[in-house]
């Protein structure tokens, strides 16, 4: 079964030496967004879904570059393509979805 | 143990008295600011270390999104609200929320973080709906029958075994992708 965990403490993200982690900076109790912010919460979704399909290897720690109710969230146009956030934190590697 | 707000529309909050031991210092943090990080990280990395060492496992996803089965773990403290609540001064329990359980039907047993937006929206620590809406929109290919919740449990070692019997239940009912999202 593939894993992907969603981390809101960089240090345990790192400690904790899983397969795949998002990481962001934002308060506890919110790893999804803010409440009713259902683009906010794809866009995180869509994360994880890329993570799982497309780290290259385990124990990566990716850190999300949402600033906490400073950053807007379009709508995911296209599911079947990896979002850019974590691709872009990705090591080089072929990415698919 | 009260159950508050049983008419409202949403999850309720379980409040279940005084936090004693390690609790108490979890209960009482400024939730969110840089001392809860500092909390968390005292209480998580000694044990971490000790208990995250050898190879890290791996395992590739086997199908596309489009066939896979997605299910979701919170360690948030959601339960089904019919279901017994989370100890909030720790607690080594899981609880099995099905697939069809409404926002209504939920219940959050901690007391460690601010549940206010997590009870107004539970999908911010548990995306039920999230994950539903991509079942029907066909970006995944099935959303579990069973999803996991897990309390606050200050000791790793003693939530193991919990752990490897949702790990255990996961793979046999053949679930491809686990999401894993926190409190």
């Amino acid at each position: 079964m593939t894993t992907v965990a969603l981390g809101l403490v960089k240090e345990v993200a790192e400690a904790a030496r899983a397969p795949r982690f998002l990481y962001l900076h934002w308060p506890f109790g919110h790893a999804l967004g803010e409440p009713g912010n259902v683009a906010q919460q794809r866009t995180v979704l869509h994360d994880m879904l890329t993570m799982a399909t497309s780290a290259p290897r385990p124990g990566l720690v990716v850190e999300l570059p949402y600033r906490w109710r400073r950053h807007t969230y379009p709508a995911v146009q296209n599911w079947s393509a990896p979002s850019q956030a974590v691709t872009s934190a990705l090591p080089r590697s072929r990415v698919m979805m | 143990m009260k159950i508050h707000e049983l008419k409202h529309h949403g999850p309720v909050d379980t409040a279940q008295g005084g936090l004693r031991g390690s609790a108490v210092l979890v209960g009482l943090i400024p939730i969110g600011t840089a001392f809860g990080h500092f909390i968390s990280k005292l209480i998580a990395l000694p044990q971490l270390r000790r208990l995250a060492a050898g190879p890290i496992p791996w395992t590739p996803l086997r199908k596309p999104l489009s066939e896979s089965t997605v299910a979701l773990i919170s360690s948030g403290g959601v339960h089904l609200r019919t279901d017994r609540p989370f100890n909030v001064n720790g607690d080594p329990t899981y609880r099995v929320i099905p697939k069809a359980a409404r926002q209504d039907d939920l219940a959050i047993s901690h007391q460690a973080y601010d549940k206010t937006d997590a009870l107004r929206d539970i999908n911010l620590v548990f995306p039920l709906e999230r994950v539903s809406e991509l079942e029907a929109e066909r970006v995944i290919g099935r959303l579990a029958d069973n999803h996991y919740g897990f309390g606050l449990m200050g000791s790793a070692k003693r939530l193991l075994p919990a752990m490897k019997e949702v790990a255990r239940r996961l793979n046999e009912s053949g679930v491809d992708l686990a999401l894993l999202v926190p409190a």
